[in-house]
Protein backbone atom coordinates (compact mmCIF):
# COMPACT_ATOMS: atom_id res chain seq x y z
CA UNK A 1 0.00 0.00 0.00
CA UNK A 2 1.53 3.09 -1.24
CA UNK A 3 1.46 6.30 1.41
CA UNK A 4 1.27 9.70 0.88
CA UNK A 5 5.16 10.39 1.08
CA UNK A 6 5.67 7.64 -1.55
CA UNK A 7 4.59 10.71 -3.91
CA UNK A 8 7.33 13.35 -2.43
CA UNK A 9 10.64 14.07 -4.08
CA UNK A 10 13.70 15.46 -2.99
CA UNK A 11 15.25 19.33 -2.99
CA UNK A 12 18.45 20.10 -1.71
CA UNK A 13 20.16 23.59 -1.61
CA UNK A 14 23.79 23.81 -0.20
CA UNK A 15 25.09 27.31 0.50
CA UNK A 16 26.99 25.67 3.13
CA UNK A 17 29.99 27.47 1.00
CA UNK A 18 28.51 30.39 -0.29
CA UNK A 19 26.71 33.65 0.61
CA UNK A 20 23.57 32.18 0.16
CA UNK A 21 20.38 33.39 -1.03
CA UNK A 22 18.47 36.70 0.78
CA UNK A 23 15.10 36.18 2.37
CA UNK A 24 12.82 37.97 -0.11
CA UNK A 25 14.51 35.97 -3.11
CA UNK A 26 14.14 32.47 -1.26
CA UNK A 27 10.02 33.32 -0.41
CA UNK A 28 9.29 34.18 -4.34
CA UNK A 29 11.09 31.31 -4.63
CA UNK A 30 8.69 29.35 -3.07
CA UNK A 31 11.14 28.22 0.13
CA UNK A 32 10.58 28.98 3.56
CA UNK A 33 12.44 31.84 4.97
CA UNK A 34 16.22 31.32 5.94
CA UNK A 35 16.09 28.19 3.42
CA UNK A 36 18.66 29.80 1.18
CA UNK A 37 21.31 29.79 4.07
CA UNK A 38 23.45 26.58 4.76
CA UNK A 39 22.21 23.54 3.91
CA UNK A 40 18.41 23.25 3.20
CA UNK A 41 16.72 19.42 2.73
CA UNK A 42 13.09 19.13 2.02
CA UNK A 43 10.31 16.68 0.18
CA UNK A 44 8.90 17.94 -2.95
CA UNK A 45 5.41 17.00 -4.15
CA UNK A 46 4.69 17.36 -7.99
CA UNK A 47 1.33 18.47 -8.64
CA UNK A 48 -0.49 15.80 -10.23
CA UNK A 49 -2.83 18.43 -12.32
CA UNK A 50 -0.23 20.67 -13.35
CA UNK A 51 3.20 19.21 -12.24
CA UNK A 52 4.22 21.62 -11.03
CA UNK A 53 6.65 20.85 -8.25
CA UNK A 54 6.62 22.66 -4.67
CA UNK A 55 8.69 22.49 -1.63
CA UNK A 56 7.09 21.14 1.22
CA UNK A 57 6.99 24.14 3.93
CA UNK A 58 7.29 22.31 7.04
CA UNK A 59 6.29 25.26 9.04
CA UNK A 60 3.01 25.73 7.11
CA UNK A 61 -0.21 25.74 9.32
CA UNK A 62 -2.76 25.95 5.97
CA UNK A 63 -3.81 22.55 4.88
CA UNK A 64 -1.92 21.32 1.68
CA UNK A 65 -4.79 21.20 -1.16
CA UNK A 66 -5.31 17.14 -2.04
CA UNK A 67 -7.03 15.60 -4.52
CA UNK A 68 -8.89 12.14 -3.26
CA UNK A 69 -10.23 11.07 -7.33
CA UNK A 70 -6.11 11.00 -8.11
CA UNK A 71 -5.20 10.65 -4.49
CA UNK A 72 -2.43 12.93 -4.71
CA UNK A 73 -1.23 16.70 -3.05
CA UNK A 74 -1.60 19.34 -5.94
CA UNK A 75 -0.68 22.70 -5.85
CA UNK A 76 -2.88 25.76 -4.43
CA UNK A 77 -3.82 26.42 -7.52
CA UNK A 78 -5.30 23.73 -8.70
CA UNK A 79 -6.48 23.21 -5.55
CA UNK A 80 -8.78 26.34 -5.99
CA UNK A 81 -10.15 25.27 -9.18
CA UNK A 82 -10.87 22.33 -7.70
CA UNK A 83 -13.00 23.87 -5.38
CA UNK A 84 -14.28 26.51 -7.77
CA UNK A 85 -15.89 23.35 -9.69
CA UNK A 86 -12.92 22.28 -11.84
CA UNK A 87 -12.60 18.24 -12.21
CA UNK A 88 -9.78 16.36 -11.41
CA UNK A 89 -7.69 15.51 -14.79
CA UNK A 90 -4.11 14.07 -13.91
CA UNK A 91 -1.52 15.42 -16.65
CA UNK A 92 -0.75 11.37 -17.36
CA UNK A 93 -4.54 10.97 -18.45
CA UNK A 94 -3.80 14.73 -20.62
CA UNK A 95 -0.33 12.98 -22.06
CA UNK A 96 -2.69 9.72 -23.09
CA UNK A 97 -5.30 11.63 -24.78
CA UNK A 98 -2.59 14.10 -26.36
CA UNK A 99 -0.42 10.32 -27.60
CA UNK A 100 -3.95 8.78 -28.49
CA UNK A 101 -5.23 11.86 -30.33
CA UNK A 102 -1.78 11.56 -32.64
CA UNK A 103 -1.94 7.88 -33.30
CA UNK A 104 -5.57 8.57 -34.38
CA UNK A 105 -4.44 11.21 -36.80
CA UNK A 106 -1.72 8.87 -38.00
CA UNK A 107 -4.54 6.12 -38.65
CA UNK A 108 -6.97 8.47 -40.79
CA UNK A 109 -4.08 9.79 -42.48
CA UNK A 110 -2.53 6.53 -43.42
CA UNK A 111 -6.13 4.98 -44.69
CA UNK A 112 -6.65 8.61 -46.99
CA UNK A 113 -9.49 9.73 -44.32
CA UNK A 114 -7.32 12.75 -43.58
CA UNK A 115 -5.12 14.89 -45.70
CA UNK A 116 -1.39 15.08 -44.16
CA UNK A 117 -0.77 18.30 -43.25
CA UNK A 118 1.63 19.69 -45.56
CA UNK B 1 13.65 3.06 -22.99
CA UNK B 2 17.33 3.98 -20.75
CA UNK B 3 17.98 7.17 -18.33
CA UNK B 4 20.13 10.04 -20.32
CA UNK B 5 22.76 12.79 -19.25
CA UNK B 6 22.10 16.45 -20.96
CA UNK B 7 24.86 18.06 -18.97
CA UNK B 8 26.78 21.47 -19.35
CA UNK B 9 29.91 22.42 -18.08
CA UNK B 10 30.50 26.20 -17.90
CA UNK B 11 27.42 27.97 -19.24
CA UNK B 12 26.93 31.89 -18.42
CA UNK B 13 23.07 31.80 -18.49
CA UNK B 14 21.20 34.88 -20.03
CA UNK B 15 18.43 35.70 -17.81
CA UNK B 16 15.37 36.31 -19.73
CA UNK B 17 11.63 36.87 -19.31
CA UNK B 18 8.95 34.91 -19.88
CA UNK B 19 7.51 34.61 -24.14
CA UNK B 20 10.25 35.77 -24.65
CA UNK B 21 13.49 34.09 -27.44
CA UNK B 22 16.57 32.38 -25.39
CA UNK B 23 20.01 33.37 -26.65
CA UNK B 24 21.55 30.66 -28.04
CA UNK B 25 24.25 28.98 -25.98
CA UNK B 26 23.30 30.86 -23.19
CA UNK B 27 20.28 28.81 -21.52
CA UNK B 28 20.81 25.28 -19.67
CA UNK B 29 18.83 23.21 -22.00
CA UNK B 30 16.31 22.55 -23.58
CA UNK B 31 14.38 18.57 -24.47
CA UNK B 32 11.96 18.77 -27.06
CA UNK B 33 9.54 16.01 -28.52
CA UNK B 34 11.14 14.18 -31.79
CA UNK B 35 7.87 12.64 -32.39
CA UNK B 36 3.67 13.33 -32.04
CA UNK B 37 3.58 9.88 -29.75
CA UNK B 38 7.23 10.11 -28.06
CA UNK B 39 6.97 10.69 -24.01
CA UNK B 40 10.21 11.49 -21.79
CA UNK B 41 10.42 12.13 -18.32
CA UNK B 42 12.84 14.00 -16.37
CA UNK B 43 13.92 12.61 -12.80
CA UNK B 44 16.96 14.66 -11.67
CA UNK B 45 18.41 17.96 -12.40
CA UNK B 46 21.77 19.41 -10.79
CA UNK B 47 22.86 22.64 -11.01
CA UNK B 48 26.48 23.72 -9.31
CA UNK B 49 27.34 27.41 -8.85
CA UNK B 50 30.72 28.29 -10.63
CA UNK B 51 30.99 32.32 -10.01
CA UNK B 52 33.81 33.89 -8.30
CA UNK B 53 31.60 36.28 -6.51
CA UNK B 54 27.91 36.42 -5.00
CA UNK B 55 25.53 36.65 -7.64
CA UNK B 56 21.81 35.34 -7.30
CA UNK B 57 20.42 32.69 -10.07
CA UNK B 58 16.88 32.03 -11.08
CA UNK B 59 17.27 29.18 -12.73
CA UNK B 60 13.39 27.87 -13.79
CA UNK B 61 12.56 24.82 -15.03
CA UNK B 62 9.45 25.74 -17.45
CA UNK B 63 7.17 24.29 -20.37
CA UNK B 64 8.10 26.57 -23.50
CA UNK B 65 4.95 28.62 -24.92
CA UNK B 66 7.23 28.30 -28.01
CA UNK B 67 8.84 25.32 -29.23
CA UNK B 68 12.49 25.33 -30.78
CA UNK B 69 13.31 24.83 -34.42
CA UNK B 70 16.29 22.90 -35.27
CA UNK B 71 17.06 22.15 -31.84
CA UNK B 72 21.17 21.66 -31.79
CA UNK B 73 23.62 20.36 -28.83
CA UNK B 74 25.09 24.14 -28.49
CA UNK B 75 27.60 23.90 -25.80
CA UNK B 76 25.59 20.71 -24.01
CA UNK B 77 26.41 17.27 -23.78
CA UNK B 78 23.62 14.56 -23.85
CA UNK B 79 25.39 10.89 -23.11
CA UNK B 80 23.69 7.96 -21.85
CA UNK B 81 23.97 6.88 -18.09
CA UNK B 82 24.40 3.53 -18.89
CA UNK B 83 26.88 2.54 -21.80
CA UNK B 84 25.08 -0.44 -22.96
CA UNK B 85 22.45 2.22 -23.96
CA UNK B 86 20.86 1.14 -27.20
CA UNK B 87 20.09 4.09 -29.89
CA UNK B 88 16.31 4.79 -30.34
CA UNK B 89 14.90 5.40 -33.99
CA UNK B 90 13.75 8.71 -33.27
CA UNK B 91 16.17 10.05 -30.34
CA UNK B 92 14.95 13.31 -27.60
CA UNK B 93 15.79 16.40 -29.42
CA UNK B 94 18.02 18.05 -26.50
CA UNK B 95 20.71 20.75 -26.69
CA UNK B 96 20.71 24.76 -26.44
CA UNK B 97 21.03 26.12 -29.85
CA UNK B 98 18.28 26.39 -32.13
CA UNK B 99 17.08 28.52 -35.45
CA UNK B 100 14.33 29.46 -33.54
CA UNK B 101 15.06 29.57 -29.89
CA UNK B 102 12.06 28.47 -27.78
CA UNK B 103 10.48 30.54 -25.45
CA UNK B 104 9.86 29.86 -21.48
CA UNK B 105 5.61 29.85 -21.20
CA UNK B 106 4.27 32.30 -18.34
CA UNK B 107 1.42 29.78 -17.34
CA UNK B 108 4.35 26.79 -17.67
CA UNK B 109 6.55 27.23 -14.86
CA UNK B 110 7.55 23.68 -12.51
CA UNK B 111 10.73 24.09 -10.63
CA UNK B 112 12.27 27.39 -9.57
CA UNK B 113 16.17 26.51 -8.28
CA UNK B 114 17.11 29.61 -7.54
CA UNK B 115 20.70 29.56 -5.63
CA UNK B 116 23.54 31.66 -5.19
CA UNK B 117 26.13 31.08 -7.69
CA UNK B 118 29.31 31.58 -5.83
CA UNK B 119 29.48 28.31 -4.14
CA UNK B 120 26.17 26.58 -4.00
CA UNK B 121 24.68 23.48 -5.31
CA UNK B 122 20.82 23.10 -5.87
CA UNK B 123 19.76 19.23 -6.60
CA UNK B 124 15.79 17.93 -7.11
CA UNK B 125 15.10 14.29 -7.55
CA UNK B 126 11.70 13.55 -8.65
CA UNK B 127 9.89 10.94 -6.82
CA UNK B 128 9.09 7.64 -9.04
CA UNK B 129 6.24 7.82 -10.67
CA UNK B 130 5.50 11.62 -10.39
CA UNK B 131 8.25 12.57 -12.60
CA UNK B 132 7.76 16.06 -14.87
CA UNK B 133 6.98 14.41 -18.74
CA UNK B 134 6.77 16.12 -21.84
CA UNK B 135 4.81 14.82 -24.96
CA UNK B 136 4.44 15.05 -28.40
CA UNK B 137 6.15 17.79 -30.15
CA UNK B 138 3.38 20.43 -29.93
CA UNK B 139 3.01 23.66 -27.63
CA UNK B 140 3.39 23.62 -24.10
CA UNK B 141 3.67 20.03 -23.51
CA UNK B 142 6.18 18.65 -25.72
CA UNK B 143 8.88 21.10 -24.79
CA UNK B 144 10.77 21.72 -21.58
CA UNK B 145 13.74 24.09 -21.00
CA UNK B 146 15.76 25.20 -18.01
CA UNK B 147 16.88 28.76 -18.09
CA UNK B 148 17.71 31.90 -16.60
CA UNK B 149 14.83 33.85 -15.37
CA UNK B 150 14.89 38.08 -15.00
CA UNK B 151 17.23 39.31 -12.54
CA UNK B 152 19.61 36.27 -12.18
CA UNK B 153 22.72 35.92 -12.86
CA UNK B 154 25.82 33.64 -12.26
CA UNK B 155 28.03 30.96 -14.01
CA UNK B 156 26.98 27.24 -13.49
CA UNK B 157 27.29 23.72 -14.94
CA UNK B 158 24.83 20.93 -14.23
CA UNK B 159 22.74 18.17 -15.92
CA UNK B 160 19.57 16.64 -16.17
CA UNK B 161 18.43 13.42 -16.49
CA UNK B 162 15.99 12.47 -18.08
CA UNK B 163 14.49 8.55 -19.99
CA UNK B 164 12.60 8.85 -23.22
CA UNK B 165 10.07 6.18 -23.86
Amino acid sequence: MKSKRSHEGYILFDHSNSPGLPDDVARKAGLPVGAGRGLFEAPTITCSHCQTVLVINPLRNREREYCRKCDHYICDGCGAAIKAGGECKTMAQVFDEVCEDAIRDQQLTRSGLLFKKE
Amino acid sequence: MAKRSLSSTTITPTAVADTVAMTNNLWLGTLFGASATQRTIISEIYIGGQSTASAVAIPLFARDSTVPGTLVAGTMFDAPVDPATAALAAPLLTGNSATTPPQRSATGHLLNLSFNAFGGIVRWLAPQGAEIGIVGTAVSLGSVSLSQFTGGAGIMGGHIIYETS
